[in-house]
């Protein structure tokens, strides 16, 4: 019996995901445990492993496509099977639960475990393809008569309808002129459900009406789920947080200079560089003790204000952008917080964040400074009230006493972006002065 | 409106009709000077006196075929079985008499009695004094059965059933008795055969008799909270059966539950699914009738078992919820 090949359920409420890539083909041997898809949630890229040892069959979901979860989406056929043993094989058009649900009605216990067939029904059975374990003996052995008796019997457990559909989505579908088998079923098993029939409805209206691109586009990309959070999320946040912005420019003189000798003893420890964005963190998580109202939530109850400090850091990947958090960031060194950057931006990249890793954010930091952008805005991550936009250090001409006299420093803007619900432009700016007082004297972090 | 129990509210239409009525008498074991079984009739034998209120010998039979036999000579008997469990041993009288008298003769005779029987469980009374056999006598063609949930329900009901030319089993679930209700001092009446929407919701419809009636409301209250909005059809008269009503809500919600105490197989639950599904309302399911019922096992002594038995709150929600979200 071939093995059903079943999505996994990763997350409480997932329905489906996105199927982004077949790591093995059609007709390959794949190994027990070995990864075989990788898929993408809402917010993770992970694999997927192979459920049994053998060869990969009759996928029934391709690349880009979202597929159901806990749903059969491919078949693995041990030594011997061919696709013709695949249950209902050969019909495109058999639907995952059908073949679920005989899988499942063959998954019960047989009449007859183990039983021995007589040679001529051995023979039937071999020349049909049958499963003999499946079939039901009178005697103590299989005979022909049980072989005919199956045959027949499977004959007649075809499906009466081909869609399986309550009966007020059947009269919607007329009504509404909706043909039944174009409907996608969202009810137990692929039903389907009145909702799709209505959806399908107006999705067929809307098609009609033409809402055609006009314009001639190269390629369309299909939305990744990623795409479509991030679409989602900052589109919500635009909309429904005012924000404010202030921008800042800060000497980074001193932090250089003790980044240098940061990195002197790290090298010479064996560690790995620290970077600015580390050094952020730090002395953001530092600044932000003090003014808890940037480190809090709008709820419907009031104002959130939380206990911890978890800095998120925006991470660009090829697909998007993740936001990858270090929990507790004021009670760490910066080499820890360091270390874990480093860890977690190479995890993202890789696409194997964890959920952990990338939920409790409480502020985020975004740093552009890599691309030489001098300074930008950025917007909330919801539902946190604040979010600092890091630009590039550029060495800079600056009056550095009140004698007039100009050197030439490392310099930063830093734009803070505030949810003015819940954050006054005065907040901020106390917040601000703050942050810039640490990031320009480190010694601060000692204190 | 003053509030009185589901007990007082029995004995008032008992007692309101007597006094209305002098053919109307009550029969049964230890009505009198006990006062029954369930306190009901405590009383009325001051009031109306041992003509009135008949104490018999424990013989269920005789306490039916003797009230099968007043009714048919114009009396109005209303005649108590202690449990209804007991009701089995006057089957002969009512099923094979009563129930067929007024059909036999044309019309000539009729049979206006009612025999009261407490049901269900809940009381630790074991596997044989706490069935719920209102199957059992729905499937007999003469006989009427009333199941009222609520103290109003079961004054309005009662009145109208001693006035009924046929047989009515009225049936009282022993832990009703407690309830307490809203009930008016002026006279009135419910007909039978006419289902009460309990509560009005839009997601599905919950149809339950009796103590289930108030299972289902509680069930509906903690559902609110999640935005599943329950209907509580409460049928009332479970024969003749107002299947317009469970229809026209059937049709709204596109959903139906069945809930009741007595056993799941071959109980009524299946009755309400078959006539719904013969209704137009057949077309408006958006997902399979499913039923909520008694295990099919003797009422256990032990409480735990006895509760696990027959439906209860947590499972009315949880059945409720596999079928709005579609996860059974």
């Amino acid at each position: 019996m071939p093995t059903p090949f079943i999505m996994p359920k990763m997350d409480m409420d997932q329905e489906s995901v996105f199927i982004v890539e077949w790591l093995k083909k059609e007709g390959e041997l794949v190994e027990k445990g070995e990864p075989v898809i990788i898929v993408e949630t809402d917010k993770i890229t992970s694999e997927v492993e192979a459920p049994a040892s053998g060869k990969l069959a009759h996928i029934l979901y391709g690349e880009n496509v979202e597929a159901p979860v806990t749903e059969v989406i491919a078949y693995i056929l041990a030594e011997g099977e061919s696709e013709a043993d695949l249950p209902d094989s050969g019909t495109q058009t058999a639907p995952a639960e059908e073949v679920l649900e005989e899988t499942e009605e063959s998954a019960q216990p047989k009449e007859t475990p183990g039983k021995i067939a007589t040679p001529l029904a051995a023979r039937m059975a071999k020349e049909k393809n049958l499963d003999l374990s499946l079939i039901p003996a009178e005697g103590e052995k299989i005979t022909k008569d049980d072989i005919v008796a199956y045959l027949k019997e499977g004959d007649q457990v075809q499906p009466r309808v081909k869609t399986p559909a309550t009966p007020a989505a059947r009269r919607l579908s007329s009504e509404r002129d909706v043909a039944l088998d174009q409907v996608e079923g969202s009810g137990p098993r692929g039903r389907v459900q009145a909702a799709d029939v209505l959806e399908a409805a107006s999705d067929q209206k809307a098609k009609f009406i033409g809402i055609e691109p006009s314009f001639a586009s190269g390629e369309t990309v299909p939305l990744s789920n990623m795409r479509r959070r991030i679409a989602d999320r900052l589109t919500a946040s635009y909309q429904e947080t005012p924000h404010i912005y202030l921008t800042v420019e800060v000497d980074m003189f001193e932090a250089e200079q003790s980044r240098k000798r940061m990195n002197t003893l790290a090298v010479e420890e064996g560690s790995s560089p620290i970077s600015v964005t580390a050094y952020l963190v730090r002395t953001v998580a530092w600044a932000l003790k003090g003014h808890s109202m940037l480190n809090a939530s709008l709820t419907d109850e009031g104002i959130a204000v939380w206990e911890d400090i978890n800095i998120g850091v925006a991470t660009s990947i090829d697909e998007g952008l993740i936001v990858s958090v270090i929990p507790n960031a004021d009670r760490q060194s910066i080499r820890e917080i360091n270390q874990k950057l480093r860890y977690l931006t190479k995890q993202a990249r890789e696409g194997a964040l964890t959920r952990e890793e990338v939920q409790g954010g409480t502020f985020t930091i975004s740093n552009l400074g890599m691309y030489g952008i001098q300074s930008f805005t950025a917007i909330i991550n919801p539902p946190q009230s604040a979010i600092l936009a890091v630009g590039a250090l550029k060495r800079k001409p600056i009056v550095v006493d009140d004698q007039d006299n100009i050197a030439v420093r490392p310099m930063m803007i830093m734009t803070l972006g505030v949810d003015h619900r819940l954050v006054d432009g005065a907040v901020a700016a106390a917040f601000l002065a703050e942050l810039v007082k640490a990031v320009e004297n480190p010694e601060y972090l000692l204190m | 409106m003053p509030e009185i129990t589901y007990r007082q509210a029995v004995k008032d239409a008992m007692v309101e009709e007597m006094r209305r009525d002098e053919r109307v008498f009550l029969i049964g074991e230890d009505i009198g000077t006990y006062g029954g079984a369930f306190g009901v009739s405590a009383g009325m034998l001051e009031e109306f006196g041992p003509e009135r209120i008949v104490e018999t010998p424990i013989s269920e039979d005789a306490i039916v075929g003797a009230a099968a036999g007043a009714a048919m000579i114009g009396m109005r008997p209303i005649a108590e079985i202690m449990f209804m469990d007991f009701i089995l041993l006057a089957m002969e009288p009512l099923v094979n008499q009563a129930a067929k008298a007024r059909y036999m003769f044309g019309g000539k005779a009729t049979v206006p009695m009612v025999i009261r029987m407490p049901s269900g469980s809940g009381t630790g009374a074991a596997a044989q004094h706490s069935q719920s056999l209102e199957t059992i006598l729905m499937h007999i063609p003469g006989i009427k059965v009333v199941a009222p949930s609520t103290p109003y329900d079961v004054k309005g009901l009662l009145i109208s059933s001693i006035r009924d030319l046929n047989p009515v089993c009225f049936v009282e679930h022993k832990l009703l008795y407690k309830e307490k209700g809203e009930v008016p001092d002026e006279e009135y009446t419910i007909p039978l055969g006419v289902a009460d929407i309990k509560r009005e919701g839009s997601d599905i419809t919950v149809v339950s008799s009796g103590i289930m009636v108030h299972k289902s409301l509680k069930a509906s209250e903690i559902l609110a909270d999640e935005g599943i909005s329950v209907e509580v059809v409460d049928p009332r008269t479970l024969k003749p059966l107002d299947v317009d009503t469970i229809s026209k809500s059937v049709k709204k919600t596109g959903r139906m539950l069945v809930v009741h105490e007595a056993v799941k197989t071959a109980g009524w639950a299946g009755e309400i699914m078959a006539s719904i599904s013969e209704t137009p309302a057949w077309d408006y399911l958006d997902a399979p009738m499913r039923r909520l019922a008694g295990k099919d096992v003797p009422i256990p002594y032990n409480p735990k078992l006895e509760a696990a038995a027959v439906p209860q709150v947590d499972d009315i929600v949880q059945e409720i919820r596999a079928i709005v979200h579609n996860k059974y």
